[in-house]
């Protein structure tokens, strides 16, 4: 059984059987899934869900108390921080949302040009260096109110691992045959650059990223002209909503457009989270 | 029905759970103050229960930042009259911390991972808890009442992250045997701690 199966129509005698492994989160997904449709529509009150039930919360109290680490505490306030960050500016932007699948990710972004070598010299820093002070003056501001050194930490470290990430685009993006792209947020927070090698070889450069956690993870898409969305891999972001992501070979020509999506897990066929950043390959001018 | 299987008596609301419910407010507003306030209150409980189900402190604190999370995100879906913050927090910990340990385990019968965790391990349910303020003290000695077996299969469920079947399995016995001694090993647990509490 698993969390595929249909749900099968239970009694109200099952249900009572099985209300015990309800309450304990003891039951397969499928026949928690038929316990709950269950509890939905039947006449039957089922207190004896609530009997049992009103007893779990008291076996917390029997664990062993063990301090967290401290510097949990600021992982979550910095990804409470992003998450924030993120709503902040949806909530500025327009209406639509950042709905998931092919079709939203073949509504693709106007075809962008790629700074010229000379273009890209006198923006990197203008871009980058001046966002990221701008940040850290902002941190900086949050510590004088509340003293969130691990959170300065955090962005010092996340302007860092960008740059030196997008150093490395930049010397893909030099070689000959090479195509690049700029990602863009397509509701929210995350952009960046990519470059994709004549070996078909992708490099990516991400910044503000919201975190992942668990089992979550940004996929990357490639969608050329057939419009079929092919993964080309997997990343994490920490705390500091930066990714560096190299795929070894990609099926990326001129005009393929590369996506990004916010994934439960990792290892998908076929996209299912929201798009979040997306641009389309093209030649350097 | 008999009186044992009456449903619990509503649990008296103490100040801490105004004061836990003023802060769910606020995070429902969005600030990231009320969120470290919350974290501040019940970072070791969270904890400890993440990593009495885990055993591995990465995986805890993992289960940890994930809840608080979900709570910062879902703070406004609290339903006020159905269990304290205090209960709805450290079930969605708990709800985690079992996912995560069933999506370590290589021979347990996962949910598809394709597909997102199911929504009772992102909304448990919450019910309202037994009418006493508890202390740890108090309910180890309920739990120190029960059977050997029937507190061998709870904790398996509780902590060990194990569905009936597999505890079935481990202990080489019947199902319907130990969805017996979950249910009355609950119901006896209810009934010590509603006697202790008064």
């Amino acid at each position: 059984m698993n969390g595929r199966d249909d749900v099968t129509p239970l009694t109200c005698d099952d249900v009572r059987e099985m209300s015990a492994a309800y309450v304990l989160g003891a039951l397969e997904p499928a026949e928690e899934a038929a316990v709950r449709a269950h509890l939905a529509d039947c006449e039957d009150a089922h207190e004896e869900i609530a009997v049992v039930g009103g007893v779990v919360p008291a076996l917390a109290e029997t664990v062993p108390l063990v301090e967290p680490p401290a510097a949990l505490k600021g992982r979550i306030l910095a990804a409470a921080a992003a998450d924030l960050e993120e709503r902040t500016r949806a909530s500025t932007r327009s209406p639509s949302t950042g709905s998931l699948a092919a079709e939203d990710l073949n509504r693709a972004a106007e075809p962008r040009p790629f700074p010229t070598a000379d273009e890209r010299v006198a923006r990197r820093p203008r871009s980058s260096t001046g966002t990221w002070l701008l940040r850290i003056a902002a941190v900086v501001a949050l510590v004088a109110l509340g003293g969130w050194n691990l959170l300065l930490q955090s962005q010092l470290n996340a302007a860092e691992a960008y740059e030196q990430s997008v150093a490395a685009v930049l010397d893909v993006a030099a070689q000959q045959g090479s195509l690049t792209a700029i990602l863009t947020p397509d509701d929210g927070t995350g952009s960046g650059l990519a470059a994709v090698g004549a070996d078909g070889k992708v490099t990516l450069a991400m910044h503000d990223l919201a975190p992942t956690s668990g089992s979550t993870v940004y996929t990357t898409w490639a969608i050329g002209g057939d419009g079929v969305p092919v993964a080309l891999g997997d990343f994490t972001v920490g705390a500091g909503g930066t990714a560096s992501f190299t795929a070894a070979s990609s099926p990326v020509t001129a005009g393929t457009v590369l996506a990004l999506t916010r994934e439960p897990s990792g290892g998908l066929t076929a996209p299912t989270g929201p798009v979040v950043s997306k641009g389309v390959a093209t030649a350097p001018a | 029905m008999s009186q044992a299987d009456q449903p619990l008596r509503l649990r008296v609301a103490s100040p801490a759970d105004a004061a836990d419910r003023a802060v769910l407010v606020r995070l429902a507003d969005g600030e990231l103050d009320a969120l470290e306030e919350l974290y501040d209150r019940y970072k070791t409980m969270a904890y400890s229960i993440a990593y009495r189900i885990t055993n591995d402190t990465t995986l805890a604190e993992d289960v940890v930042q994930e809840a608080f999370l979900g709570a910062w995100r879902n703070a406004a879906r609290y339903v006020e009259g159905r269990g304290s913050v205090k209960t709805w927090l450290l079930a969605i910990v708990h709800h985690r911390a079992i996912d995560a340990v069933r999506r370590r385990r290589p021979t347990t019968e996962l949910p598809d991972v394709e597909l997102p965790p199911p929504a009772a391990l992102t909304e448990p349910d919450v019910w309202t808890e037994v009418a006493a303020v508890l202390d740890g003290e108090l309910v180890r000695a309920a739990l120190a009442e029960l059977s050997d077996v029937q507190r061998e299969a709870i904790e398996m469920a509780y902590f060990g992250g194990l569905t009936q079947q597999e505890i079935a399995d481990r202990t080489t016995t019947p199902l319907g045997t130990v969805k017996s001694r979950m249910r009355l090993g609950l119901l006896a647990m209810r009934r010590h701690l509603e006697a202790g509490s008064t």
